[in-house]
């Protein structure tokens, strides 16, 4: 894999999670690139979703997690005790399987975190910035005239499109998606798609998918998990058309799901 | 009686079948046929003839009503031994006579609520016709004394006339309500947060019943608190900063009505709180927000129609309560905004005017069906409202995320 | 340092304060409403405990026939006023029953009256001076002592405050509870299987349904106007009598039975009904033979639940009539009783200072019956989830 010119945005090192005495991660060592779409891939359980919520410390929520290893964004360490996990995630946002707009009106959806960040202040800086987010999710012609109806009223495609216009408005380096489009029709998927590809320009794009067509649409890199191993990581096109390991092949042919 | 009975089915029926017929049902529910439709004529009699000594229409002899029972029991056990044959649906007759036997034990609780319904709306009604409706709905002197004569047979013309002018006892209602609700919501809702976002599986464990047991207090035993314990507190409280408080102050009551009621809100408050769905946390979680700005942004928004309901439901509670108010509110309606005064509600004022020594038609104990009307109908539409809230609460979280 | 730089966020100081104070305030939220039930518990075993021990007096009497008669004359003025009068008003019965004190000077214990109990108690009296005299020298005689106070258990009210005790209204809350029981479990058990099991799905059902509901919701006040207006006036039923009460009082019951026992019948899982279909059972057999047996667990703790709430039930009670002063315990529900709740009401208004303990301790029998009961249920609860 050629990685001269590339710089490494979120690095994890012998990254090791147990569930109770149940071990899921069996220390992952995975550079993510800057400015790149990252897939990863694997059958279900494989360890990829319970990965990627590591790289905004989601897993801080369940109570169960234990976590060992390092997890570095541009060389500072997320898990380090000084640091406070809100700005972690400030800086690491991400999207879900379901889309979870909030009660609230679609403005407020996008402008609360950038508010509470104090990344504006309210009126018409406030007003910029939503109008931006929601651009750049290619969502602004759809809701402009809509922006005091609540969020919830969207359709599963849009509500989406919101959340990631949500994530964007906090100004990330990195978005995580966990499985973004799996819960929307084929039209939808394929529109989340293409901004995904435009999004790439601004951020780094990471993103879990059980499918495996989408990621050799989208993503410039793959990771394939199994059981909690990181089985094999390249570029996306050799790792289909060539595949190093073996499971991969066996994965990448359909020989287990 | 119905013992024999029982048995010459059964034995009619194994006999039929011993003959190596087909049988349509059970022999057992053969017997159990044979008994009902002796046994059922019989107590038919019966009934009728207590119903009928009760209204007093007419006095039949029990004995004669017995001797008629048996008559009617032998004739019918005679007919069906006779009767009955292998084509006899004995199972099809025994179960719909059961499914109708549980409809009609389902109906009385409809008779019940419309018996408290037509009991109320009658007395009411009573009251109305001697009473003005406007003057009770708008009127602000509440002075029965002389109907209290009247009823006991000692009205006399010079006398005023009784006001029923029921402004003072709502307003005595709403205002101690408003005082629980102002100690129940905040501590109630707050204490919800709490359970059901920061506390851990255990302490919660711990903590609900706890709660449970306070709301398994009776009233009567909140009553005596507040009389005993809680008024004189407030009354030397107040009186060391020089103001001068009721021994049967709003306040009192009203703080230990709250009391009352906080079980009744934190656990329902926890309940909904806790059926908003992660799915909405983690959004708010991940886009960089602590928890308690998650909670305040977006839990408890979800949760506002559930903790609306729950709110009723306490309100609905305060306004019905009787107890604490007889044993620790006044006894005189008065219109003020002091809370430190003492003033009475529409619950005492049912229960002073019904253990009085008046006669039951006078004007004042059909007052008490007034105001029990008013809270009635008051306390019904509350409840709709709060069940029509939960309701869709439970719709919303069914069906989307899913 | 470089670490804190890179993850800055200008206001997160500030929004961790808040935070930390919201988590706060909720906590303290939560700690307050333990507080109360705390306190209140508090309060409550404190006033209550003293009305255990009861102020015995140790007096020597001369019997003689002329006792019978009049056994006030055999006491001097300041006695009469530190031992009760009931007591003595008892004598005569003692003398009937123990002949063989005739002619004889007995040592006796006489209850002491009620100022005197409040006194030795340490709480507000009403003792003159010189009584306190006369009972600080009975104290260093030894002749006055704290003992258990037997009378509070076994006997009826009375307007004689050291003479009451909680025995009736402990026997009118049984008897009441029984009527209740009786009518309220077959007709709400009943309902709820029709409800469950047997009801089509149409208006009628959902009519009865939220009727239901409705009636849960109603202040129990007005099911005391109900019982008032149609079981007393309409029906005749006896005033003040158990029946009336319990009558009442199963209505008021009826929907926790029944949406307990609703809960019970559903959590029975469906497969049981579905083999039963297919051994040709009709429904009633079904729901007789297999449904109910497993349902009856939870159907008993509803019934529970039911009966705790009832226990403490006043309001509609008052509007019977069953806060008569009742000194003898009923022995039918047709005689005039009085229940727990409603004596520890009366109690609670009269003026002798000394019924506040026996107020208190009437609440202590009560909750204690009350948490009992809710603990029967929880365990029977526990062991019924068990099963599956």
């Amino acid at each position: 894999m050629k990685t001269e010119g590339l710089h490494v945005k979120v690095q994890s090192r012998d990254l090791k999670l147990w569930y109770g005495d149940n071990q899921a991660l069996k220390g992952i060592n995975l550079d993510i690139f800057n400015n790149k779409i990252t897939a990863f891939i694997g059958p279900s359980g494989c360890g990829k979703s319970t990965y990627l919520r590591c790289l905004n410390r989601m897993n801080d929520l369940i109570s169960s997690v234990r976590i060992e290893g390092k997890v570095e964004i541009d060389g500072h360490d997320i898990y380090d005790p000084s640091v406070d996990v809100v700005a972690v995630r400030k800086r690491i946002g991400m999207v879900f399987q379901q889309p979870n707009p909030f009660p609230k009106s679609i403005y407020e959806n996008i402008a609360y975190a950038p508010l509470m960040h104090d990344i504006v202040k309210k009126g018409p800086e406030c007003d910029e910035l939503v109008e931006k987010a929601i651009r750049s999710a290619g969502l602004w012609e759809e809701v402009k005239d809509k922006l005091k109806q609540p969020g919830t009223a969207l359709s599963g495609g849009q509500q989406q499109r919101l959340c990631i216009a949500r994530a964007i408005a906090v100004q990330p380096d990195v978005i995580l998606m966990d499985e973004p489009t799996s819960a929307l029709d084929p039209i939808s998927t394929q529109i989340i798609e293409n901004l995904m590809v435009e999004l790439k320009e601004k951020f780094t794009i990471v993103v879990v998918t059980h499918n495996m067509q989408q990621a050799a649409r989208v993503a410039d890199y793959t990771a394939f998990f199994h059981l909690g191993d990181l089985v094999e990581y390249g570029e996306t096109e050799q790792m289909f058309v060539n595949p190093k390991e073996d499971k991969t092949e066996q994965y990448i042919t359909g020989k287990f799901g | 009686m119905l013992f024999i009975a029982f048995i010459v089915g059964k034995g009619r029926a194994i006999s039929i079948r011993a003959k190596g017929l087909k049988m349509h049902s059970q022999p057992d529910q053969y017997g159990w046929f044979v008994t009902l439709y002796t046994g059922l004529p019989a107590m038919m009699v019966g009934v009728v003839g207590v119903f009928l000594s009760l209204f007093g229409v007419a006095s039949i002899p029990p004995l004669m009503l017995i001797g008629a029972a048996l008559a009617l029991a032998a004739f019918s056990l005679y007919g069906l031994s006779v009767k009955m044959n292998e084509k006899t649906k004995a199972r099809d007759l025994v179960e719909n006579f059961i499914k109708g036997l549980l409809l009609l034990a389902a109906f009385i609780s409809i008779i019940t609520t419309f018996g408290i319904l037509f009991s109320i709306v009658f007395e009411a009604f009573h009251f109305f016709q001697r009473e003005s409706f406007i003057g009770f709905v708008f009127g602000t002197t509440w002075d029965p004394d002389s109907a209290f004569l009247a009823g006991a047979g000692r009205g006399h013309e010079d006398v005023a006339a009784a006001k029923f002018g029921a402004v003072p006892i709502f307003a005595g209602t709403f205002y101690i309500t408003a005082i629980a609700m102002a100690v129940a919501v905040p501590i109630g809702l707050l204490s919800a947060i709490y359970l059901a976002e920061y506390a851990s599986d255990k302490a919660r464990n711990r903590i609900k019943p706890a709660l449970e047991i306070l709301a398994g207090i009776p009233t009567v035993v909140y009553g005596f608190f507040a009389a005993i314990t809680v008024a004189p507190l407030l009354v030397n409280f107040f009186r060391s900063l020089g103001i001068d408080a009721s021994f049967e102050s709003a306040l009192g009551a009203g703080i230990v009505m709250g009391i009352m009621i906080i079980p009744i809100i934190a656990s329902l408050s926890d309940d909904v709180i806790s059926s908003v769905p992660n799915n909405i946390r983690n959004g708010s979680l991940a886009l960089g927000m602590n928890k308690a700005e998650t909670i305040k942004f977006v839990v408890l928004p979800s949760a506002m129609p559930g903790v609306i309901a729950a709110v009723l439901l306490g309100v609905s509670r305060a306004l019905g309560e009787t107890m604490i108010v007889v044993m620790a509110a006044g006894l005189r309606p008065n219109l003020s905004w002091n809370p430190l005064d003492d003033m009475t509600t529409v619950t005492v004022k049912i229960v002073q005017a019904m253990v009085g020594d008046q006669a039951f038609d006078s004007s004042l104990t059909l007052a008490a069906f007034a105001l029990g009307l008013v809270l009635f109908v008051v306390t019904l539409i509350i409840n709709v409202i709060s069940v029509y809230l939960i309701r869709s609460f439970h719709k919303k979280y069914k069906v989307s995320n899913l | 340092m470089k670490q804190n730089d890179y993850f800055y966020i200008p206001q997160i100081k500030k929004r961790n304060q808040k935070a930390a104070a919201f988590k706060g305030l909720a906590a303290a939220a939560l700690a307050t409403s333990l507080a109360f039930l705390g306190l209140f518990l508090f309060d409550m075993v404190r006033q209550g405990l003293p009305a255990l021990k009861q102020a015995y007096v140790k007096v020597d009497i001369a019997i003689t026939e002329a006792t019978l008669q009049n056994p006030y004359a055999e006491f001097d003025r300041e006695s009469l006023a530190i031992i009760s009068r009931a007591w003595v008003r008892g004598l005569p019965q003692m003398i009937e029953e123990n002949p063989q004190w005739i002619g004889t000077t007995q040592t006796l214990w006489a209850l002491a009256a009620a100022e005197t109990d409040q006194y030795m108690k340490g709480k507000q009296n009403r003792l003159r001076e010189n009584q306190i005299q006369i009972v600080e020298k009975l104290k260093s005689d030894a002749k006055i002592e704290l003992r258990f106070n037997k009378i509070f258990f076994f006997t009826g009210d009375s307007k004689i405050p050291e003479n009451a005790g909680f025995f009736s209204a402990i026997m009118g809350s049984v008897l009441t509870m029984l009527v209740t029981m009786v009518i309220a479990m077959p007709i709400g058990i009943m309902t709820a299987i029709y409800l469950e099991e047997f009801a089509p799905d149409n208006r009628l059902t959902q009519l009865i349904e939220i009727n239901i509901n409705n009636l849960a919701a109603i202040p129990s006040i007005l099911f005391g106007l109900l019982g008032l207006a149609i079981f007393i006036n309409f029906f005749g039923v006896p005033r003040s009598s158990p029946l009336v009460g319990g009558m009442t009082l199963a209505l008021m019951s009826l929907p926790i039975i029944i949406v307990s026992s609703k809960a019970a019948l559903k959590s029975v899982p469906d497969s049981i009904r579905q083999a039963g279909f297919g051994l040709g059972l009709t429904r009633w057999q079904i729901v007789k033979d297999h449904v109910l047996p497993m349902a009856l667990p939870g159907m008993l703790t509803g019934s529970i639940i039911a009966l705790a709430q009832a226990i403490g039930e006043t309001a509609p009670l008052i509007m019977v009539g069953m806060i008569a002063f009742v000194p003898d315990a009923a022995t039918s529900i047709f005689e005039a009783a009085t229940v727990m709740p409603a004596q520890i009401y009366t109690w609670s208004g009269m003026p002798e200072k000394m019924y506040i303990e026996k107020t208190a301790a009437g609440i202590l029998v009560l909750l204690t019956i009350l948490l009992s009961l809710n603990t029967v249920a929880i365990f029977l609860r526990r062991k019924y989830m068990k099963k599956w």
